[in-house]
């Protein structure tokens, strides 16, 4: 009696995996039309064959993001069609894509061709040798440098990858800037602009400042009660127990109140005051306590809400204004299926301090993040020429417009004349204009080969902070003299 | 006579008053799950009702007609399902041994087996990873992102477990019965297969589905030991919630599915557990 | 006849699967454990550090804090769900109408992968989209917010536990307490103990061996529990629900500290063994007595 339902039980197991798998076999990949031009496959092809890397397999592994799946879904394929070099590029989460990159260079082994090297990693991959010389490797193998590939068409994003000497790691592919986007709609009612004068004596109007900043959210907050809205003044990326709130603080907030490099002194390698640093500095307070305060201000969710529920929260209509990554701009202003406020999206440049934008003009400063990222070639990587095939492949001019708009992402110069970008940047207040022309006010993280361990011993007090537990004051001192001792540990700053 | 009645009355109240209670509890989170799967992303943030309005079948559709979801699933299935007959049939043997033989040592061997389990797992993953890429490896073949290496990683989980579950059941199974079959001649493989397997069914049976809850669950390790071939279906499933964070009505849709195959086998399994439990605590 | 050679090879595939799956990785974390090894800190490769690890861990606030927080998250959760199952497996040992209905729905949550269980929690509980925030503020006015408060965060990764695995204790229970003789029981309620002192003399003293090995199995995973909370708070707010697993993860993944991630995981390891041990050698000796 046992033994027979157990056989039946396994039986329709079996069953049930080889219908599964039969549709696995029934159902082919989807490949859309190859962006390629037809004139260069005989290139591809024989460079290609030149290489013997015909019927090679390379595998890299990505972030799970419009952009990469982008790069696996349409250029893998037609890549393949023209050279004949399968890629298998593996889009997984955020933390797992580091844990897996790392051991795999750390311990050699080889297993992925390329990996995906954020703007803000790149310095600990320099740091410990993990990463191929491009420039040095194209140098090598000029049979198979492709007259379509040339470093020089990159925007400056380009320079994040660069050694001392101006050799170039990883070729970018993807690249935004944190922005601020407010709700055309709400500020462009009559009524809400004559109610906003009548209470604070001066027009609505995007924030410039970080007082005019928190006079729109009061004012949008109480709006919201007022009318019966499940509607908030800002946004905050405020997760408590994420690095993402760490991120929002030291790359968006704390720049706009002049304080940069996460407060951390680049000569001495020291975070506190007293030693040198900034990180726990008056302006570093003032910046922590005024983003803290939106808190009031900010849908329930905010301390919850890593960068991707704070671009919920926004195309959901719950925010009146915010710091929003660029990547969320587009689908946030565009997409009926995924946002309610379509056509109501505003971008502007985020509200600073007095002095911040005339130092971010002169380059001694920045008003915000410029996040990005691009693919590398790891030292242990067995398929190297092959390898840099496909890099060459998605550094090509013609591939990048339809990338661009698939996950918007700008990495060169003449992507952003190219009739579909333009037709997405009318769609959003001109953000792509508004990120060529602004872009050079905005910078990445700053060139710390210890970033991911520094930021897990500062996050905690940054977390205390945004749900009480401390003070804006006490959480930066506790951080910054944490910040101290753990940069000591890693051999910084003895 | 008739506070009797009484007491009876108020003892049914209060029996299905906590049966129903505990029934809510245990259903609103899966049926939660379920109403938020049926949701658009425009939906998303609509006022919190627990009706399903409307069906967006898309949250279905697409994983199910993605190709590598599918080979995910695929791979879910034959994992756990090798890693439970591996583990049961080891289980057998080894308990069977513990049991029937005064082996110097089994008493250790017994915990020591157990403590296999204890370890938090994070600080485990470099060392296997290690072992996987580089002790294991025949040319270009290693056992990483392979089907093979999670069903032996999984035997340190489920392992310790199934000894312990089947060394009481063992125990409780006269050794007198052995030697009877012994006198009639029997072999030692004759005992176990007609003798012993046919009493300890009930303990294989719960062997068996704890241990292929527990690897078809088992996420940390199948995260960072597969890349393509061999991912199953919770790292599927961890990738879009920490990805498409915003995307939680197909994330919905993905977390029920993935929890459908392990719901049908548990109600077609649910009353050997009742009997298989014991753990041998109980001598009967 | 009965040479042990035979019990040996029965043994041995299970002994070598361990060895090099289970043990074998030990013997690498116990040797990284002995050396100071970030591959992204100032100084490349591994230097010697001897016990130093294990001696900053003693004087390791934020770790004694996450040991502390992690021993009573399970003792909570564990002496919940051992009151509640055994209440509810005492209800099912009786055959009453329905009883094979609510018990199948109420074993569901077993089978969920911890990290679904953690996805689920988390829609439930995301204020202006999950049903537990909205109705707590309608109906009693209770700013349920679990990126801010501390207090609700730990609660609501208690009652999770609760949720996910009663079930289990209640089945383990009740297959114990149908196992269990009942000429005892008959015997005393012939011989006139009330309810109480049935429950408190005989069924309490003849589930002992049950109940020790629930907790001992609860325990072990509890202490050594992850996916689900770090799916639903992911340790927050702050360090609130930042347990050791938690932190062992955070120490030896994001931050890369090998060598003390190493050292940290060996501790707890041999606290939760010692602890465990003191509760096989209870049951052992249960299982003396009765014998």
């Amino acid at each position: 009696m046992f033994k027979h339902k157990l056989t039946v039980m396994l039986g329709i197991l079996v069953l049930f995996s080889m219908v599964l798998s039969g549709c696995a076999a029934a159902v082919p990949a989807a490949q859309p039309a190859a962006p390629a031009a037809e004139g260069e496959a005989s290139w591809w092809k024989t460079a290609s064959q030149s290489a013997s890397c015909e019927g090679v397999t390379i595998r890299g592994i990505s972030e799970s993001t419009p952009p990469s799946n982008f790069a696996r879904e349409t250029l893998a394929p037609a890549f393949q069609a023209e050279t004949g070099i399968t890629v298998e590029l593996e889009t997984t989460s955020w933390d797992e894509m580091y844990n897996k990159a790392i051991n795999d260079m750390q311990a050699g082994t080889g297993i992925y061709d390329f990996v995906y090297i954020e703007q803000d990693i790149i310095y600990q991959y320099l740091a410990n040798n993990y990463l191929v010389n491009l420039t040095q490797l194209l140098a090598d193998n000029p049979n198979l440098a492709s007259p379509d590939f040339d470093f020089a068409k990159f925007t400056s994003f380009i320079d994040n990858f660069k050694d001392a000497d101006g050799n170039i790691y990883g070729v970018p592919m993807e690249a935004f800037v944190k922005i601020y986007l407010y709700r055309l709609d709400l500020f462009n009612d009559p009524a809400i602009q004559e109610a906003f004068a009548a209470e604070y004596g001066y027009d609505l109007a995007p924030a410039t400042t970080h007082q005019q900043y928190q006079d729109n959210a009061t004012f949008f907050t109480q709006y919201g009660t007022d009318n019966g809205l499940e509607l908030w003044g800002t946004t905050v990326q405020g997760n408590t127990g994420h690095a993402s709130s760490f991120y929002e603080f030291f790359e968006s907030i704390a720049p706009t109140f002049g304080v940069y490099n996460w407060g951390i002194n680049s000569e001495n390698w020291k975070a506190t005051v007293e030693n040198g640093g900034g990180m726990n500095s008056d302006a570093a307070k003032e910046a922590l306590a005024f983003w803290v305060g939106l808190l009031q201000y900010a849908p329930p969710e905010a301390t919850q809400s890593t960068w991707d529920e704070v671009a919920a929260s926004f195309a959901a209509g719950r925010a009146a204004q915010g710091w929003v990554y660029g990547e969320n701009a587009a689908w946030i202003a565009t997409d009926p299926d995924r946002s309610k406020v379509v056509g109501n999206v505003g971008v502007a440049l985020p509200p600073v301090s007095e002095g911040v934008m005339e130092a971010a003009a002169d380059g001694s400063g920045y008003i915000g993040y410029y996040d990005g990222g691009s693919f590398g070639l790891p030292v242990s990587s067995k398929n190297q020429q092959c390898t840099l095939l496909w890099l060459e492949y998605i550094g090509q001019e013609s591939v990048q417009a339809d990338w661009a708009v698939a996950g918007s992402r700008i990495v060169m110069e003449s992507t952003y004349d190219d009739p579909k970008v333009q037709e997405v940047d009318a769609k959003t207040d001109n953000y792509y204009t508004l990120m060529k022309d602004e872009g050079p006010l905005f910078r990445g993280a700053p060139p710390f080969p210890f970033h991911s361990a520094l930021r897990e011993v500062v996050q905690p007090f940054i977390w205390k902070a945004l749900s009480g537990e401390l003070t804006a004051a006490d959480a930066l001192d506790q951080a910054a003299a944490a910040a101290d001792a753990e940069l000591v540990n890693l051999g910084y700053g003895q | 006579m008739k506070s009797s009645v009484m007491r009876n009355a108020l003892g049914w109240v209060g029996l299905y008053g906590l049966w129903t209670t505990m029934i809510v509890v245990t259903i609103i989170p899966i049926y939660w799950m379920i109403v938020v799967s049926a949701r658009s992303r425009v939906e998303l943030f609509d006022a919190p009702t627990l009706l399903i309005k409307s069906f967006y079948a898309p949250n279905y559709l697409k994983p199910l007609t993605d190709p590598i979801f599918q080979r995910y699933l695929v791979n879910s299935l034959v994992i756990a399902t090798s890693n439970a007959l591996l583990v049961t049939a080891l289980a057998l043997l080894a308990t069977y041994a513990l049991s029937r033989w005064r082996l110097p040592g089994a008493d250790n061997i017994f915990f020591w087996t157990i403590t296999q389990r204890m370890a938090p797992p994070a600080a485990f993953v470099l060392p296997i990873f290690l072992i996987y890429t580089r002790v294991f490896k025949i040319g270009d073949w290693t056992l990483f992102d392979t089907q093979l290496g999670l069903i032996l990683l999984y035997c340190v989980f489920n392992l310790p477990f199934a000894v312990w579950l089947m060394k009481g059941i063992m125990d409780g199974i006269p050794v007198e019965l052995d030697e009877a079959a012994f006198v009639d001649g029997a072999g030692r493989w004759t005992v176990l297969a007609r003798v012993v397997v046919p009493l300890v069914a009930p303990g294989l049976a719960i062997t068996f589905i704890l241990s292929w809850i527990f690897a078809w669950n088992e996420y940390l390790f199948a995260a960072n030991l597969t890349s393509v071939n061999a991912r199953t279906i919770t790292t599927g499933l961890a990738a879009f919630v920490s990805v498409t964070g915003t995307n939680w009505g197909e994330m919905a849709a993905v977390a029920t599915l993935a929890i459908l195959p392990a719901l049908i086998f548990l109600v077609f399994v649910q009353r050997y557990i009742v009997t298989g439990l014991t753990f041998g605590a109980v001598k009967e | 006849m009965r040479s042990n050679r035979m019990g040996w090879a029965l043994l041995a595939p299970t002994l070598a699967i361990l060895a090099v799956v289970g043990f074998l990785p030990f013997l690498y974390v116990l040797y990284v454990g002995l050396f100071d090894w970030n591959p992204f800190s100032n100084q490349l490769g591994m230097q010697w550090a001897a016990v130093n690890n294990y001696r900053r861990l003693v004087f390791d606030g934020a770790f004694l804090d996450s040991l502390w927080r992690t021993g009573l998250f399970a003792f909570v959760s564990v002496s919940i769900e051992l009151s509640l199952g055994f209440l509810l497996a005492q209800t099912l040992v009786k055959n009453f109408p329905g009883r094979t209905v609510f018990r199948t729905l109420y074993v569901l949550p077993l089978v969920m992968a911890p990290i679904a269980v953690g996805a689920t929690w988390r829609l439930l509980t995301i204020p202006g989209f999950g049903p537990i925030p909205y109705f707590l503020d309608k109906w009693f006015g209770i700013d349920y917010r679990l990126g801010t408060f501390a207090d609700q965060a730990f609660l609501t990764v208690v009652l999770m536990d609760v949720w996910h695995w009663t079930p289990f204790v209640t089945l383990t229970l009740l297959a114990g307490l149908t196992a269990m003789p009942k000429e005892p029981l008959e015997q005393a309620q012939v011989d006139g103990a009330n309810r109480w002192q049935v429950f408190r003399y005989l069924t309490i003293p003849m589930m002992m061996p049950v109940l020790l090995t629930v907790i001992f199995i609860r325990l072990m995973d509890a202490l050594r529990v992850v996916d689900e909370v770090f799916m639903l708070t992911s340790g927050g707010p702050g360090t609130a629900t930042q347990f050791i697993g938690i932190h062992i993860y955070r120490v030896v993944v994001p931050k890369t500290d090998y060598g003390y991630g190493s050292a940290m995981s060996l501790l707890v390891l041999y606290f939760t063994i010692v602890l465990c041990w003191l509760l096989f050698i209870a049951l052992a000796q249960v299982g003396k007595q009765r014998e």
